[in-house]
């Protein structure tokens, strides 16, 4: 069932032509990871981390090998073992979050810039939501209107 | 070249009878002219800073000059339905008012159209609404039908007013084949001006306060009272300031037909407030903000309470005969209802259409100064211009403004009042008066009776050769031979008997008004069996008399 | 019978009149500008823009872009996602240069109690709404723009015809016929419209000099503007202003005609519903909950 699902899902990714700009890795000061972890022994151990502490994971029960590949760290981990490139995150967010995944690759979720009837730039999952902390930050509101009161000069 | 010169003629008179009168009239022309002025410099401004500088905002796009312009549809629409009682009810007295009631209806319309012309965001772009000459949105917008509507019932009016006052001026009977249907048309047209003009807000959907099939019935409702009730003002005013007399019985009439417009006004009013009050959906907004106020925007509670009041007691004023018939009551009527339905047309239509707007937002609007300045400027203007107007139709009508080689007026029967007919220059002499001179001032000035005023030359009785001979008789036949021109001796004794004319004199004497007509003052002297009626004023003071030989000279000129 | 010098006279005052009029035309009696033929169009855009870059000190450019054939635009907000951060607003402010004095706005986002919205009801919408954060809790928010309707009761009502709709869809005024008489103002339910009550002031550094003649060339006073589905950025293809600044992706337009755009997406597979829609003005902006909620 899952592998037809998957099937489904890889199939509706758009085509790069597509798309105006190629989408941006998250962190760059890390990558890649395995410089530092090839060396490093794999703990599956859920645990609070020593390193890497100044990650707060707010993602519903998770912790980071559901996510970050354990055999590869460069690599995000999808389930039956199978791993996808960071460019390529949508597939990991699309396994639990498929409703969210299919309207955005529709366009309905998430932002989109460029031509309507043409190229548009398609921002991944991470250009808007932190991995770790997901949920939407709310923002400062721009200034309201003015009153059209305010604009009588009472001279 | 003839042409020309008939032209000049007629400007000369022209500008003779209108633009030359009595100190009122002067008062009343340079109070217009300055408002003018202000209107028209407060109106420079607005071109040069645009329309912030009046308080309508996006919230409230319409204001103060929308506002007049509605309520002076409505009488102009008004002043020509007076027709329908003159014509179709041959009711006389207001045949004479019709013509004034087309005019008011020029000045109106022309008026409104001004405050139109001043409520444009691009004035010099007004073209672009007209057919052919600019892309007229013919026939979905109501706003062209309206604007055509207008003028074609200005056009129709200024050719029966033009047609009528030419005639007039060359001394010549208009046509009524021409006429008749011209006037007959104007009625329709007036309907369908004020009906059109309601349509305009009848059909935006937008707007529920507006969007209710019952505004067209009320726009005519009101409008059959401010129009009469501005014509019974203008009227009231002209007869205290001038000589111009319209019969009572024709204002009497304007009043009743207004205080039944005034009952339909209110019905219709009643109406509304149920239907919003019961049904309480969200469209009863609009009507709490005018009668109740929205939290603390209450500006126009007061506004519409004091024009409810005012509507109702100018309906109770007008209702009433007796108050009807008493000139303070009319001219109070008059006044509560014109104000009242200002009120209520004007503003009190208007801005609650916007309030609260289309996404909920309320914005209390009140007219700023400029916006006030250029409404007296405008108002001044349509009060100029029927002012002169008024001026040249009466001296049309009485004969002053006519072409040189026009036969003289022919005073209509039915129009002719005492005050047309009377001797002004009356004699009269005081109580303490003898007989003797009395006498003396009987033969001198080939009178034959001579009436008794006090000081104030308030009417006490009347002197006349019957008096003296039949007062007389007893004491001295002989003076009956006297009597006739002859200063005999005899005469001088009488002097010694020492009788005054408040002795001798009939009182009280028979009397009528300045405007008691024709017919009314014959019957006065078969029926009493006398041989002239001293005309008075409301305070008995002695304003002329009307003898047997001035009722004769009428009827002479009648006839010829 | 005319004498020679009368005649003189006449002539010469009615060549005087005649030329004045000629000038005048030029200025104030000029003919409509759907009405010109092209030539006439470019002299009158060249025209423009030379008037816009003496003014703003930039070069302009003013074009007439024809609307696509096949093309009916059409805009779907969803309503789960906007948070009412009012960046649209601005967006739309900076784009379609429109007057920072007294400022004019073509969107108008409201709060409304979740629970309280409904489509034909805005007596309990806040517009001046100003907290720290945004979205609050219990609230949702609803930009309102004009809905470019297939049954427009703004074009209805206009005198002058300056005021029609577009074969794209999208209802265009044409600044320059307006006479600023504010009854499509009067007749649009969803307070779109907006009236330029003094001359505009866009300062220089904020100008946008890419413009379309209908769409957002700087106005003048005494003339009524809206929204026009950024009508210089949509004839040429690219997204209006505010779909590329919603931070959330909430605004989402696209080709009503055409059966793989994001609108028709949203039309096949959400539930979605019309402001007013018993006014039957049809709009073209759809709003949706694509959550549900």
């Amino acid at each position: 069932m899952i592998p037809v699902v998957l099937y489904i899902l890889i199939s509706v990714i758009p085509a790069s032509s597509d798309t105006l700009n190629p989408p941006r890795v998250l962190s760059s000061s890390f990558y890649p990871c395995s410089d530092c972890h090839q060396g490093l022994k794999t703990n599956l151990q859920v645990r609070k981390l020593s390193f890497h502490d100044d990650i707060l994971i707010e993602h519903d029960k998770l912790w980071c090998l559901d996510c970050h590949s354990p055999s590869d760290r460069n690599r995000l981990r999808l389930p039956m073992g199978r791993t996808v490139a960071f460019e390529n995150l949508p597939r990991l967010c699309a396994t639990c979050h498929g409703h969210i995944y299919i309207q955005w690759s529709k366009g309905i979720h998430g932002k989109r810039t460029g031509y309507w009837n043409g190229k548009k730039n398609y921002f991944i999952c991470t250009e808007c939501h932190n991995p770790h902390s997901p949920s939407f930050r709310p923002l400062r509101p721009e200034p309201p209107p003015l009153r059209p009161e305010r604009t009588i000069r009472r001279d | 070249m003839r042409l020309l010169k008939e032209l000049s003629v007629f400007f000369k008179g022209f500008t003779d009878v209108t633009f030359r009168g009595g100190r009122v009239f002067y008062v009343w022309m340079s109070i217009l002219t300055l408002f003018i002025l202000a209107g028209i410099l407060a109106y420079i401004h607005q071109l040069r800073h645009g329309m912030i500088i009046t308080h309508m905002r996006d919230q409230v796009s319409w204001g103060f000059y929308v506002s007049n312009f509605t309520f002076l549809v409505g009488i102009a629409a008004a002043a020509v339905l007076l027709i329908i009682p003159a014509y179709l009810y041959s009711f006389k007295p207001i045949k004479r008012i019709v013509i004034y009631g087309e005019l008011l209806a020029i000045s109106a319309v022309i008026t409104a159209l001004l405050f139109i012309f001043v409520d444009f965001g691009r004035p010099e772009r007004f073209w672009h609404a007209i057919p052919f000459i600019g892309t007229a949105n013919f026939p979905y917008s109501i706003l062209t039908w309206d604007m055509l509507v207008l003028n074609s019932y200005l056009f129709l009016n200024l050719l029966i007013v033009l047609y009528v006052g030419c005639n007039t001026y060359f001394g010549r009977e208009p046509d009524k084949h021409i006429l008749m249907p011209l006037i007959i048309i104007s009625i329709p047209l007036a309907v369908a001006v004020h009906t059109v003009t309601a349509f305009v807000y009848n059909g935006l959907s937008a707007r529920p306060f507006w969007n209710a099939s019952i505004l067209a019935p009320r726009f005519l409702a009101s409008a059959f009272c401010s129009g009469p009730s501005l014509l019974i003002i203008i009227f009231q005013v002209l007869k205290r300031f001038t000589g111009f007399r319209i019969e009572d019985r024709a204002m009497e009439k304007l009043a009743e037909i207004a205080a039944y417009a005034m009952a339909i006004n209110i019905f219709l009013m009643l109406a509304e407030l149920y239907k919003e009050y019961y049904s309480k959906t969200i469209h009863l907004t609009s009507l709490r903000y005018l009668y109740e106020g929205l939290g603390s925007y209450k500006r126009f509670v007061l506004p519409m309470r004091v024009s409810l009041l005012l509507n109702i007691l100018g309906l109770l004023f007008f209702l009433i005969p007796e108050t009807r018939k008493k000139a303070p009551a009319l001219i109070a009527g008059a006044v509560s209802m014109f104000i009242g339905i200002w009120i209520e047309k004007g503003m009190g239509l208007v801005v609650p259409g916007f309030i609260p707007s289309p996404l909920g937002e309320v914005y209390e609007y009140s007219p700023s100064v400029y916006e006030i300045l250029i409404a007296l400027g405008v108002f001044s203007s349509g009060a100029m211009l029927y002012t002169l107007s008024l001026r040249a139709a009466i001296s049309l009508e009485t004969g002053k403004l006519r072409h040189p080689f026009a036969p003289p007026p022919v005073i209509e029967k039915e129009g002719l009042t005492a005050g047309d007919i009377m001797t002004k220059e009356v004699i009269a002499v005081l109580p303490e008066t003898s007989v003797d001179e009395i006498a003396g001032l009987l033969i001198k000035h080939r009178i034959s009776g001579i009436p008794v005023v006090d000081n104030e030359r308030r009417v006490l009785g009347i002197v006349s050769e019957s008096d003296i001979i039949y007062r007389e008789i007893h004491r001295d036949p002989e003076i009956l031979e006297r009597l006739g021109g002859i200063v005999l001796p005899a005469y001088r004794q009488t002097i010694k008997k020492g009788l005054t004319a408040g002795e001798i004199m009939t009182s009280p004497p028979v009397t009528a008004r300045v405007d008691t007509t024709l017919r009314e003052l014959v019957e006065l002297i078969v029926d009493k069996r006398i041989k002239r009626v001293i005309i008075i004023d409301s305070s008995e003071k002695l304003c002329g008399i009307v003898s047997r030989i001035d009722i004769v000279k009428a009827i002479e000129r009648l006839h010829s | 019978m005319l004498t020679r010098r009368e005649l003189l006279k006449n002539s010469v005052t009615l060549l005087g009149s005649l030329s004045l009029g000629a000038c005048l035309k030029q200025d104030i009696f000029k003919e409509k500008f759907r009405e010109l033929s092209e030539e006439e169009k470019r002299r009158f855009l060249k025209r423009l823009e030379e008037r816009y870059e003496k003014r703003y000190g930039i070069k302009f450019s003013v074009r007439d872009t024809p609307p696509q054939k096949g093309v009916v635009f059409g805009y779907a907000l969803d309503l789960s996602r906007c948070i009412g951060c009012r960046r649209c607003v601005y967006a739309c402010v900076m784009e379609n240069n429109q007057s920072r004095d007294i400022p004019i706005q073509w969107i108008r986002v409201l709060r409304i109690k979740k629970g309280h919205f409904a489509p034909s009801d805005f007596e309990s919408a806040e517009h001046y709404y100003n907290p720290e954060k945004v979205p609050e809790d219990g609230y949702i928010y609803i930009p309102v723009q004009c809905q470019q309707c297939e049954n427009p009761p703004c074009v209805k009502v206009c005198p002058t015809k300056a005021t029609w709709k577009e074969p794209d869809g999208i209802v265009v005024i044409d600044y320059e016929w307006c006479i600023g008489c504010r009854c499509c103002m009067a007749a649009c339910p969803y307070w779109a419209r907006r009236f330029n009550w003094k001359e505009p002031y866009i300062p220089e550094k904020e100008i946008n000099p890419d413009t379309h003649y209908y769409g957002n060339r700087p106005r003048m006073r005494g003339v009524v503007e809206k929204c026009t589905f950024c009508i210089q950025r949509t004839r040429n293809g690219r997204y209006p202003a505010c779909v590329e600044a919603c931070p959330v992706g909430a605004r989402k337009f696209g080709n009503l005609l055409d059966p793989e755009s994001e609108v028709r997406y949203i039309l096949d597979n959400f539930s979605i519903f019309r402001l007013k829609a018993e006014l039957n003005t049809e709009p073209k902006f759809f709003y949706f909950f694509s959550l549900g909620r």
